[in-house]
């Protein structure tokens, strides 16, 4: 049959057309329209008195043992406050995807959740495009000062605070005590002695792998690659979130080292594909001597089950440092911040179930029952909390870096780090071109207003 | 206009109708009027749910890639008519990276599934014993979640406890890093979807080689011909239509390539396995830059439906068949 | 061609057999390790060497998967979800079907073509103006939340495969029927449908894999747990920084094991029908 292009054909082909573009001109014009009005200056609801209402939390599951962080937590919540009832809402496990379907949900205007629980390197990202509420006016300056420092300045955009911070991770550094004992090997507490110990270990066949951590091209290696940088001395972004800074002597010398562990057989080749998931592997189950790891290690690999044979074989402690730099070496803040939904019909409970996620205990309840780092500085000074598990003990001495979350293209921002850290890793780019790419990347995505 | 009656025509005319049409030009031009008519009835609730449900997101998605946007609280928000997203998106080396990289990927991963899944098919067609066996067997990768099999591909390409690793070492090839270099990382991710897709090509490929008559290949024996001379004069020209229909599908999914990378590799390392399915997304759910990700989405939609054109157009030719 | 003059052993180690042991071993090593995998406890899931076999034979992962995550409610809303769109593709796709394969309809050809641009368009990009739409009619967290876009989306694709096969049946038998005085409907159930199975299978298996792996509107649209379906509850599995492959696998054995019983008991119609085209000859 011959393709009939007659003009019914053609004109049937326009009417579609048509209705296409009927409907871009009107949801154009309805879009700004649709939603009911929740702007930054919402109604000013007197901090933590609401008493009743339904609330839904949207959290990533945050350990794999029974009983659920989260159901504990809303239980005791709503112990204290019975007329409020929460109702979780499960989010996927992998962050991106997470994100993913936040942004669907709020940018198409949905009022639930009302609360999320939402990664440390948001806030900028969504209080610039309006997908969180300000927090600032609806606690006092107390409220954020209870924190650990540097918590709150993470969750600031634009001098707003759009995140209260709900619990942190931190990277450490873990290492097999019985093997360092066996080869009379001290703690390393600068990056080189480490180098050296690790590589010394596989020269040796005591261990397959010497020192592993994240190195797969994803948002890890950025902040593995912070905790280097920040030991060194040097910073990614400039105070105006301007200029990338991280092509400096600072950044050669992480960059350098970070190649040459590879190099000199203290870390595998393989470490490009680790994530955490691979590295907490290969350290558990005995091939690895040290590891860089967020502080959920320390349970991990103290639980037979995860699986893990280093049971009692374990030691944690501050990063290492550079010779001649600040001592300990910085780690890299992670963690979850609580945000409340923009359209959320019920702003003023979500603020009273903030409150109490924030408060000591509720934090208490984090860090005792299931080893998570406190927020709130005096909890995470408590004797109970530092009993609980050498991590927590040692928290209060690790030096802090934040990754350069604070500008809205963060996320290309960490990309442009990220990939190109990995091809120096791969061996596909010298540390010095790895670092000017990086650098000249990052510009490009701070500069411009999109892009691709 | 008239009727349709069975009154004789005026004038009497050649019947050029087939049996059961009405025998006049005139009426035969009513019957086929009305046969459209029924066409267009029988299609009616398809086309309309298909109108109403796609029209509007795909008219907005096109829209946003013609226009500065931007996310807001309250929705987004669609401002002027604008083709920087488009420029932002050909200038990106991303993207022609991207692009290259699916039609690579698109190509040899549909040409190996494709002779794969014929070979599949015509062993399954001479199978006597055990064929509804092998054809449920078939199935279970086929329907393995998307996700799933990626995750199963990831267990076996583990570097630490990963199968693959421990058979590598053992026959003396070391340890090599499969996901995190780029041409191994690529053979990786088409492995996979190879091992998941080719029964879909083999039971198209099946349910067309069974249409072909027996007395077709008897005949050639009787001529002396056999084997793979049967195959390629006999099976192969009347498998074609099959075979491109299979092809076709193959493609256009192929094309949306998304969930593999996406547990896989992430894209990594660096870009070399992200395809552009992953670069819309990460455009529009990562960095919100829903401009450019939206021109992304729109700009392959459209490069798809010319290469299926083209396609079509070219068999038509050559094969002279309907498709 | 079958080589007549081969005997004894020479009958079974032949070419086919061969091929289609390769075929079979090519299959079945994954799966088999997927699950084997399924079948370890947790902690060996992880072990380093691999154990090809578990030992011991444990059930953990499953009860993992279904208790601690609701699995069974997932596999009952997937099952939902892709029945009903599937039937309704088959439905609407081969009333449209038909039509745009034996009707003289002018412009049908162009429609064909605005089908395939829309089934090929990429999911991504229009899942946020999806959800606003199906926010405002508050359909969101329900069944029909993924049947009706599933089905909208599927449609144009299973149009194609069926125009395609129903093409290809010859017009004497409906020429006959029309004769006889059966309506349309009757003549395409009683006369077109039965030659065309083979198309009707083919599409409803596509449409069937795709409503089942379908992952992104899913994710997007029905994020109550009620409403879950299986892609969406796997991406659930584990916690940030572990993937729990064990689990994983548990659930994708159950959720595999319907569809393998299924073409199993329907496995004689089903190759009785891919060969029924045969007939013809």
């Amino acid at each position: 049959m011959k393709v009939v292009a007659s003009m019914r054909g053609r004109s049937r082909l326009m009417l579609i057309a048509a209705m296409g573009v009927a409907a871009l001109t009107a949801s154009a014009c309805s879009s700004n329209t649709s939603s009911p009005a929740a702007s930054g200056t919402a109604t000013h609801a007197p901090s933590g008195s609401a008493t009743s209402g339904n609330i839904t939390w949207w959290a990533s599951p945050i350990t794999t043992t029974s009983p659920d962080p989260r159901t504990v937590l809303i239980s005791a919540f709503e112990k204290a406050y019975p007329n409020i009832h929460v109702n979780l809402q499960s989010a996927p496990t992998d962050t991106d995807t997470n994100r993913a379907s936040l942004i669907t949900t709020i940018s198409g205007g949905a009022t639930s959740p009302d609360v999320f629980m939402g990664d440390v390197i948001w806030p900028a990202q969504f209080g610039h495009s309006g997908l969180a509420q300000p927090l600032s006016s609806y606690f006092p300056s107390s409220y954020w000062n209870s924190f650990a420092p540097g918590l709150v300045q993470g969750a600031t955009y634009k001098g707003q605070v759009y995140g209260a911070p709900f619990f942190e991770d931190q990277g450490f550094l873990y290492y097999r005590k019985d093997l360092l004992a066996k080869e009379h090997m001290a703690v390393p507490t600068t990056w080189p002695q480490l180098e050296t110990e690790a590589a010394a270990l596989v020269h040796k066949g005591v261990v397959k792998y010497g020192y592993v951590w994240q190195g797969a091209s994803y948002e890890g290696l950025t902040c593995n690659f912070m905790e280097y940088l920040g030991s060194a001395g040097g910073t990614a972004l400039n105070s105006g979130l301007t200029q990338a800074t991280l092509n400096s002597p600072a950044g050669l010398e992480a960059a350098n080292f970070m190649h040459s562990l590879i190099t000199s057989g203290a870390t595998p080749g393989a470490v490009t594909t680790f994530q955490e998931a691979q590295s907490m592997s290969a350290f558990a189950t005995g091939q690895a001597a040290f590891l860089r790891n967020w502080d959920y290690g320390w349970s991990y690999s103290q639980t037979a089950s995860s699986p893990s044979s280093v049971v009692g074989k374990v030691g944690v402690t501050p990063l290492p440092s550079f010779p001649g730099q600040a001592s300990p070496g910085t780690s890299n803040i992670g963690g979850w911040n609580l945000y409340i939904n923009p359209h959320s019909k019920n702003i003023a409970a979500d603020v009273t179930f903030i409150k109490w996620m924030t408060s000591p205990a509720a934090q208490t309840i984090l860090g005792t029952q299931f080893s998570e780092i406190p927020t709130v500085q005096s909890v995470r000074q408590s004797a109970a909390v530092k009993a609980k598990n050498p991590v927590l003990a040692i928290v209060g001495d690790t030096r802090l870096i934040p990754r350069p979350a604070q500008t809205p293209a963060y996320a290309k921002v960490s990309q442009a780090i990220y990939t190109n850290i990995n091809s120096m890793l791969a061996g596909s780019a010298s540390p010095s071109s790895a670092l000017s790419a990086a650098s000249s990347q990052i510009n490009s995505a701070v500069g411009s207003s999109s892009g691709l | 206009m008239s009727t349709p009656s069975v009154a004789p025509a005026p004038g009497g005319g050649v019947d050029v109708s087939g049996p059961g049409e009405p025998s006049t030009p005139r009426r035969h031009d009513v019957f086929r009027r009305q046969q459209a008519r029924l066409g267009w009835g029988l299609s009616a609730p398809a086309l309309i749910l298909i109108a109403a449900v796609t029209l509007f997101p795909i008219g907005y998605a096109i829209a946003m890639s013609v226009s500065n946007v931007s996310a807001t609280g309250s929705g987004f928000s669609l401002s002027g008519l604008t083709g920087s997203n488009y420029s932002i998106m050909f200038h990106a080396p991303q993207w022609r990276y991207a692009l290259f990289f699916t039609i690579f990927y698109t190509v040899v991963t549909v040409a190996v599934e494709v002779a794969l899944g014929t070979a599949v098919a015509l062993v399954l067609e001479r199978l006597t014993v055990g064929r509804g066996w092998m054809m449920a067997l078939l199935l279970i990768p086929w329907s393995l979640i998307t996700v799933v099999n990626a995750t199963l591909w990831a267990y076996i390409y583990n570097p630490t406890y990963g199968v693959l690793d421990t058979i590598f070492s053992h026959i003396g090839l070391g340890s090599p890093v499969i996901l995190g270099t780029r041409v191994p990382a690529i053979i990786a991710l088409m492995v996979a979807d190879i091992w998941k897709t080719t029964p879909f090509v083999a039971i198209i490929v099946l349910a067309g080689l069974v249409m072909i008559p027996r007395d077709y290949y008897e005949a050639a024996e009787v001529d002396g011909a056999s084997g793979w001379t049967a195959f390629w004069r006999i099976t192969f020209p009347l498998l074609r239509p099959t075979i491109a229909l299979a092809v076709l599908f193959r493609v256009l999914q192929a094309f949306g390539l998304f969930d593999l990378p996406f547990v896989l590799t992430q894209g990594g390392p660096g870009y070399s396995t992200q395809p552009l399915a992953i670069l819309a997304y990460n455009a529009m759910f990562r960095d919100l830059d829903f401009g450019p990700g939206a021109a992304v989405a729109t700009s392959t939609a459209l490069l798809v439906v010319i290469g299926c054109l083209v396609f079509l157009k070219v068999f038509r030719a050559q094969a002279g068949t309907e498709v | 061609m079958r080589n007549r003059s081969r005997h004894g052993w020479h009958r079974v180690v032949n070419g086919v057999n061969l091929a289609a042991l390769l075929v079979f071993l090519f299959i079945t090593l994954p799966l088999y390790w997927m699950i084997a995998s399924a079948f370890k406890t947790p902690a060996n899931v992880g072990a380093s060497p691999p154990q090809y076999f578990p030992h011991p034979i444990s059930t953990q992962n499953f009860s993992v998967a279904f208790s601690q995550n609701t699995f069974g409610r997932y596999i009952i809303n997937s099952v939902v979800v892709a029945v009903v769109a599937t039937v309704l593709v088959l439905l609407l796709g081969t009333l449209a079907g038909y039509a745009m394969g034996r009707l003289p309809m002018r412009g049908k050809f162009t429609v064909l073509v605005v089908l395939l641009m829309i089934s090929v368009f990429p999911a991504i990009a229009v899942v946020v103006p999806l959800y606003a739409l199906l926010r405002d009619i508050g359909w969101l967290n329900s069944y029909q939340a993924l049947i009706i876009p599933y089905t909208a989306f599927y449609l144009p694709f299973a149009i194609w495969i069926l125009r395609n096969y129903f093409m290809a049946i010859p017009h004497e038998m409906e020429e006959s029927a029309r004769i006889d005085g059966a309506s349309p409907l009757r003549t395409i159930w009683s006369i077109i449908l039965p030659q065309a199975w083979p198309g009707l299978f083919t599409a409803g298996i596509f449409t069937f894999t795709a409503c089942w792996t379908e992952f992104l509107m899913a994710l997007s649209f029905n994020v109550s747990n009620n409403y879950r379906t299986i892609p969406v509850g796997v991406a659930l599995f584990g916690s940030q920084f572990t993937v729990p492959y064990g689990t994983l696998f548990a659930a994708s054995v159950v959720a595999v094991v319907p569809i393998g019983i299924l073409v199993f008991i329907f496995r004689r119609s089903v190759v009785s029908g891919l060969t029924a085209g045969a007939v013809k000859g």
